[in-house]
């Protein structure tokens, strides 16, 4: 064979990337190169391209070959090259007379699909190699940014958002046209192509905008209509169709594109900014009844004397940053205490500043933070005395609800058929909504539904059930392997060991955990196991940001454990009162509660089903709209059909049905598709938080629980807002705002829940708002009767508010307004 | 969406009775998903005479979903992607104007009647829209040729 060779090279192969390749390990993307040769010899590899499953090469060797040589190509993953089967992830073999006249000489562009070798391992996902007889040429790197490369725009791998989106379709129509913007340098060689003989070029010299979209649906998923994207990055589409882009060298997606100057330094000095904003952000939540809780001082380096014998206390990388004025904001409001009182502190206590000079009490007996002085609140006193009530004060440490102290003698607390906490008096034989041990100033003035809150807050942590267990559950984590690191430590604790004080480690970090490291814990790792780049969770069509699980996370044959483990987060986060980053679709935290969606709910999953669905329930169907009780389901490319009862692909819908048929499909399109999935995420989170506790709770305020309350900046939220029909300077609108200024962070986010659907912000705040098309700012509507409550259209975050005459009537309404939506309208 | 039989009964009327100038088929006799649709470009347009072959897909939440429609022969129009996909979107096509109540042969003679009076202000391709617009001569030559090259 080889003698038949020529003496010189007379082939360029540039390996381009590949597409889609085959991950075998859940967690850990493969590190591939390609290994080039020509019937086993004149071996050539590429460099390693790591943690990716779509390689760029774009690598040209020069080979010896004559029409009969057989051109292979391999690809393997260099972390396992080692092992028996050498990290294989599949192999194309050539003829190379199939593909390239080597006497007329050519260029070659060749997507083919990754073939098994004889070990029949999983193989899937294509290799792009262009082929060139014309040496002499410069390299081809820079062409390539336009040169039509594969018909599909979306990957084939096996990662899920795109795996949804449908695969069929994009493979119609002849699959190599010139798309290039055409200069006139090239025109001899378009001429051969009869497609480019029509459009004249653009006069002015851009980019002809037809052919900037033709070009993008011929791309590579590693370029697009603005060229090559920049080392790493990858171009996907969702469910939904909508363009994301994955960066493999962080693991992260975002919804902009990486600009054309994208510097890797720069990028990575954003990122690490968001993500410092994210965290202040999610540092300053906090939830009504916390005394101590997430907005609670952290320890500062260097300025604590810890108990003899503990570590030192928490470095400020680990434990975040010291409390700003944004966090003391936040807390002030939320205990109302900063004044303080007199007199010697409690054994184990010592008081603190921050570097601002505030100050703030250390309770080394629970290593706890708090503002509030412990000397100034009367039940503060009460909970050091709790303390000595029959020497079990290990199961009450960090329980500050515990510092409300019992009942008082002959009272009990109870809850209502509808979870509100009310107090029976047996000394008087009355009830009262109060809680007898708060001062009664604290509810005045305050509206029901926020003492619902606050007061169902008190009752569930006051359950033995949320009682931190004596001990210490340690959970060591890598900073950068922290989803891998926690599964494995969560998991093999059992749910009780997980029920005792938490402290969190990072490995090569020193640190205590008084809070700090906990709250940093929780919010890594929510950004983390909840990153659509792993497939099990992604979002929803609504927003961009809020959170569903995936249809499709089969493709991880670990899914259910994971989802179990995530469900032990969850758990561990209400648990031991820190935040998760992150938020679910409303339909979410009612499957959560065990409730029944409506076709209500898939307006924040699917705007167009939902309109559709709605549609069919409000119109004469029969004859018109012809169904069976059944769905269609696609999974993995193949269709399916399934019944929504028995027999139903022979049952007609009818008009009188039809209720029941769109209930089914709600039902299936939400819950039962990710029945498995969502099962095995109670089962982890029931393990820590009982179902009956956690049912006091309606779907808002589980949000509220999951994800803290951010504290709401009001004039980012007005600068950002559209209206329509009414100006700024209305008189209605100034209300507007004053009232919203005046109501605390609770009431801001509920009212922002009733909007947008979620009491989430975007982390560069209100001009980032997303509706369910797109980017949508909070618009303010003219429309409604001033006898009305004011509406909301969550897909689109309008509030339609009618043209209220006072500003008491304003406000009275959007009181009501924001109550109703929390179920307490019938009270 | 329990949709089999709809589709089915669809395809069979089209058959039986197709509209002018539209042939349906199956693309795959197993797959009442995706549809081979043969339309004849209209009299007194520059596609008379071509034979535009489109390929007709419906989503598994169809009818609540719209069908997505390509043309798998190359057309120059200002409402179909001048790229691989020939893709049209507008109209009752698109996802926010799809009722469960239209049929795919009210589709079908949409995108026919399109062929005859492109709706150049709701243009995909803004330059051929604005040929078709200002340079009628043109474009009526343009996309006579490509008829004749791609669609004869």
């Amino acid at each position: 064979m080889a003698s038949n060779l020529p003496a010189q090279p007379n082939l360029r192969v540039t390996i381009i990337a590949a597409d889609g390749l085959y991950k075998r390990d859940l967690l850990r993307f493969p590190d591939p190169f390609a290994v080039a040769t020509v019937g086993g010899e004149q071996t050539h590899t590429t460099s390693v391209i790591k943690k990716t499953l779509n390689p760029y090469w774009n690598e040209p060797f020069d080979l010896k070959v004559n029409e009969d040589s057989i051109l292979a190509i391999q690809i393997f993953d260099q972390k396992k090259f080692k092992k028996k089967d050498q990290g294989f992830l599949g192999v194309i073999n050539v003829r190379i007379g199939d593909v390239i006249d080597l006497q007329m000489g050519g260029d070659e562009m060749l997507t083919r699909d990754l073939k098994k070798s004889n070990d029949n391992l999983v193989v899937h996902g294509k290799l792009i190699i262009n082929l060139s007889t014309n040496l002499d040429a410069p390299h081809p790197n820079q062409q390539n940014g336009l040169r039509p490369q594969q018909a599909q725009s979306s990957t084939s791998s096996g990662l899920v958002p795109q795996i949804a989106a449908p695969s069929s379709q994009s493979q119609a129509g002849p699959s190599h046209l010139d798309n290039s913007p055409a200069p006139a340098a090239s025109s001899s060689s378009l001429n051969n192509r009869a497609s480019t003989s029509g459009p004249p070029p653009p006069a002015n010299g851009a980019a002809p905008p037809g052919v900037g979209a033709a070009s993008r649906a011929n791309l590579s998923s590693f370029e697009d209509s603005q060229g090559r994207l920049p080392a790493g990055w990858e171009r996907r589409e969702d469910n939904l169709g909508r363009t994301y882009y994955v960066d493999h060298n962080t693991r992260t997606t975002t919804w902009s594109r990486p600009s054309a100057n994208y510097n890797e330094q720069s990028s990575r000095n954003e990122r690490a900014a968001n993500m410092q904003l994210e965290r202040r952000a999610h540092q300053s939540r906090m939830l009504p009844e916390d005394r101590t809780g997430a907005s609670s001082p952290n320890l500062p380096e260097g300025q604590s004397t810890p108990p003899p014998g503990a570590p030192p206390p928490a470095a400020p990388a680990a434990g975040g940053t010291a409390p700003g004025s944004h966090a003391n904001a936040v807390s002030m409001m939320a205990t109302g205490a900063t004044t303080a009182g007199t007199g010697e502190l409690p054994p184990g206590w010592e008081q603190r500043s921050t570097p601002e000079g505030r100050a703030y009490f250390v309770d080394h007996n629970t290593r706890t933070t708090t503002w509030v002085d412990p000397r100034r609140q009367q039940y503060i006193r009460m909970y050091g005395q709790n303390q000595n009530q029959g020497g079990n004060n290990t199961t009450i440490q960090q329980q500050p609800v515990s510092q409300l102290g019992p009942l008082p003698s002959g009272w009990e607390m109870r809850l209502t058929n509808t979870a509100r906490v009310y107090f029976v008096d047996h000394n008087t034989k009355t009830t009262t909504w109060d809680d007898p041990r708060l001062p009664s100033s604290l509810d005045q003035g305050v509206p029901q539904y926020k003492r619902d809150f606050r007061r169902k807050l008190i009752y569930f942590r006051s359950q033995p059930a949320l009682r931190i267990m004596s001990g210490q559950c340690h959970v060591k984590v890598r900073r950068n392997n922290i989803f891998e690191d926690s599964y494995a430590e969560i998991m093999r604790q059992s749910a009780s060991d997980l029920k005792k004080r938490l402290m969190i480690k990072f490995d090569g970090e020193d640190g205590l955990d008084y809070g700090g490291l906990s709250r940093e814990f929780f919010f890594l790792l929510s950004h983390e196991m909840f990153n659509p780049f792993y497939c099990l969770f992604e979002y929803s069509a609504h927003d961009n940001y809020t959170l569903q699980i995936n249809p499709h996370s089969g493709v991880n044959p670990e899914h259910l454990n994971y989802f179990k483990f995530i469900g032990r987060v969850v758990g561990l986060a209400i648990f031991h009162r820190r935040f998760l980053d992150s938020f679910f679709i409303g339909a979410f935290y009612k499957m959560m509660l065990r409730k029944k969606v409506t076709l209500q709910d898939m307006e924040g999953v699917d705007e167009d089903l939902h309109r559709n669905l709605a549609w069919t329930l409000d119109n004469d169907i029969e004859g018109i709209v012809e169904l069976t009780f059944s769905v269609d389901d696609e999974k993995f490319g193949e269709r399916r059909t399934i019944d929504l009862i028995p027999g139903g692909e022979e049952i007609n819908v009818t008009n009188e049905n039809k209720p029941q048929y769109i209930e089914l499909v709600t039902e299936w399109k939400i819950v039962k598709r990710v029945e498995e999935q969502f099962n095995a995420f109670m089962s982890g989170f029931n393990e820590l938080i009982p179902a009956d506790l956690v049912n006091v709770f309606d779907e808002r305020e589980l949000e509220l629980l999951i994800g803290g309350i951010a504290d709401i900046d009001v004039d980012d939220w007005k600068k950002h807002t559209d209206y329509r029909g009414y100006q700024e300077q209305d008189e209605v609108i100034q209300n507007f705002w004053k009232i919203v200024r005046t109501w605390d962070a609770e009431q801001k986010s509920r009212l922002l829940q009733f909007t947008t659907g979620t009491s989430r912000i975007p982390v560069n705040g209100f001009k980032d708002l997303q509706g369910s098309d797109g980017p949508r700012r909070f618009t303010i509507e003219k429309s409604g009767d001033p006898a009305a409550l004011p509406k909301s259209h969550t897909c689109f975050n309008r509030l339609d508010l009618p043209p209220y005459k006072t500003h008491d009537a304003l406000e009275h309404k959007m009181s009501i307004a924001v109550e109703e939506t929390l179920g307490f309208g019938q009270e | 969406m329990g949709s089999q039989k709809r589709i089915a009964k669809e395809l069979a009327e089209l058959v039986e009775s197709p509209p002018a100038g539209i042939t349906v088929n199956l693309a795959d006799e197993a797959n009442l998903y995706e549809w081979k649709v043969l339309m004849d470009g209209p009299e007194g347009s520059p596609y008379h005479k071509g034979k535009f072959q489109i390929k007709l897909v419906l989503p598994t939440e169809y009818p609540f979903k719209p069908p997505t429609v390509s043309f798998a022969t190359k057309i120059y129009h200002p409402n179909v992607t001048n790229d691989d996909k020939g893709s049209m979107c507008l109209g009752m096509l698109r996802p926010d104007e799809w009722k469960p109540s239209s049929k795919i042969g009210a589709v079908l003679e949409f995108a026919r009647q399109l062929l005859s009076e492109p709706m150049p202000d709701d243009a995909i391709e803004g330059r051929i829209a604005e040929q078709y617009k200002n340079d009628r001569k043109h474009f009526d030559e343009v996309a006579r040729d490509w008829t004749r090259k791609h669609a004869s």
